[in-house]
């Protein structure tokens, strides 16, 4: 098993945070920007199609994608906080480590951190660091399985 | 407006002094410096006026927390000796707003007015991860205003600073008559 | 040496006497910088607004709520599990308008307050309208937009201290840019 990159998005579409570990190759677009951009609307467009085509009222909605390559979790906050985690895909439902990532790294690093703006892309190297070291720690990260 | 003059307002006075053991919630406090710090932070152009700012509004806390300390702790009589008084900072005045003591009390090599109380990892600085651009920035000065309000108080004139040591030091120098006069105590 | 006072040493909790008198220090700190009450009002209102949009994350992310349906679960919720969690008390939901898109919080005690007394010529001053500020803040990250006030308040001398919210929209998400 292993984890590619993150991306964490804001309820208004702005990346906050990108990180990646073992992505080995790139989508080849031009800028960083527009993969953000690109990212979030293929989101955004999951999300809201995903909700209209359901025939009752989904409770999480949206959780994750497979391709034959890779897979594609996705957790949303109530407060419109995007997390999306690529991993391969021997990677279950990850929906509580998501979950754990957004409450004990974003919210003590980030929220409680009056050097942090909100809304703003994410400069703590105090949240980096959390960060990093959970995601390595995780029992999905580790590259010499299979 | 006749009307809410004549409403009798119940005195905080008749009110019982609380026991001090009530809590809130971390998050709740720590949102709230985080205001704080960000609200000072507007007014003020440099780092070392930041933390003066934030050691004003400490004294603010300081001189109440004396007041409450002092009339609920009735045993307790004022501290006439130096190291009586830093001890209750570290301990007293620590466990009665952090829950623990601070980590350690030290007197200078070099200076005889000069005493450090050092905290690892200060409550106030938690959450808080300092930029590089801002590095010498600690935000603890809101605990060296509060050190330095209750030391003022009972008559140990002192200045109090926050440096990046050892986790957080607070350095505090106190007075030339402070010394004087602690010699003269212990020398009876 | 003296009596100790003993709290519970629990690392999620902290004196309550230091978060009051902090708060009381940054009220103080605002009449110093603004001579207008209405000024410092509307800057503890902003100050509060600015919690309130961090503090919801910290409420959603260690309270198992999820959307609530109707703005009176969002009562209930607020009162019951949003004041209980940070403040550790339980305002009364009531006073609701025959529309259902207003309510009150009533609290018997504001720990704000604990301390203070208005001095005179301060009579205009919203002493806990931080308290507004991050209601109007939390719920508009769940897509809420409100308006809240104080309608009593026993720092006035009143009997409860009353806060009034009134739903006034529901916020839509951002659509990306070029979607429909």
């Amino acid at each position: 098993m292993t984890v590619f990159n993150l991306y964490i998005f804001d309820r208004n579409g702005t990346c906050l945070y990108y990180v990646e570990w073992n992505r080995k190759k790139h989508s080849g677009i031009a800028s960083q920007e527009e993969e953000f951009k690109l990212m979030y609307g293929m989101i955004f467009s999951i999300k809201s199609f995903v909700n209209r085509i359901s025939p009752s009222d989904l409770k999480d909605g949206f959780s994750s994608f497979k391709t034959s390559r890779y897979k594609c979790n996705f957790y949303e906050t109530p407060s419109g906080l995007k997390f999306i985690l690529n991993t391969d895909l021997n990677v279950g439902n990850i929906r509580d480590v998501l979950h754990q990532l957004y409450s004990n790294i974003y919210v003590e690093y980030v929220v409680k951190n009056p050097l942090c703006e909100l809304g703003q892309p994410i400069k703590s190297d105090l949240f980096k660091t959390k960060l990093d070291e959970y995601v390595r720690n995780l029992p999905i990260f580790a590259t010499k399985t299979n | 407006m006749a009307s809410i003059l004549q409403r009798q307002k119940s005195s905080i006075l008749d009110r019982p002094l609380s026991k001090g053991k009530a809590e809130v919630n971390l998050s709740t406090f720590a949102l709230l410096f985080s205001e704080m710090v960000q609200y000072c932070q507007s007014r003020v152009y440099t780092v070392p006026e930041l933390q003066n700012k934030l050691t004003e509004m400490g004294h603010h806390v300081g001189v109440r927390m004396l007041d409450i300390l002092f009339l609920r702790e009735r045993t307790f009589k004022r501290e006439v000796k130096l190291l009586n008084m830093l001890l209750f900072i570290k301990t007293n005045l620590w466990k009665t707003l952090f829950g623990k003591e601070a980590d350690k009390l030290e007197h200078a090599n070099d200076d005889e007015r000069t005493y450090y109380i050092i905290e690892k990892e200060p409550l106030l600085n938690k959450f808080i991860s300092v930029p590089k651009d801002k590095s010498s920035l600690n935000c603890a000065s809101f605990m060296a205003g509060i050190i330095e309000a209750v030391l003022n108080g009972c008559n140990f004139p002192a200045k109090v600073t926050t440096h990046w040591h050892k986790g957080t030091t607070f350095m505090i120098k106190f007075d030339e008559s402070v010394i004087a006069r602690d010699k003269t105590v212990d020398g009876r | 040496m003296s009596r100790q006072t003993v709290r519970s040493g629990d690392p999620r909790k902290v004196s309550a006497e230091l978060f009051t008198l902090t708060y009381g220090a940054l009220v103080s700190q605002l009449v110093k910088d603004y001579e207008n009450v209405d000024e410092v009002n509307k800057q503890l209102d902003k100050l509060g607004y600015n919690m309130g949009i961090r503090l919801i994350e910290d409420f959603l992310a260690r309270s198992n709520v999820g959307r609530c349906h109707d703005l009176r679960e969002t009562a209930d919720v607020i009162a019951k599990v949003g004041f209980k969690m940070f403040l550790g008390i339980v305002p009364t939901v009531s006073n609701w308008s025959p529309s259902g898109d207003e309510f009150s919080l009533l609290l018997d005690n504001n720990p704000l307050t604990d301390f203070v007394e208005l001095p005179e010529g301060q009579s205009n001053l919203e002493y806990s309208s931080i308290l507004c500020g991050v209601l109007r803040g939390a719920l508009e990250m769940v897509q809420m937009e409100v308006n809240v006030w104080f309608v009593q308040d026993q720092l006035k001398g009143d009997n409860t201290t009353e806060i009034r919210v009134k739903f006034i929209r529901r916020l839509e998400d951002a659509v990306p840019v070029g979607e429909d």
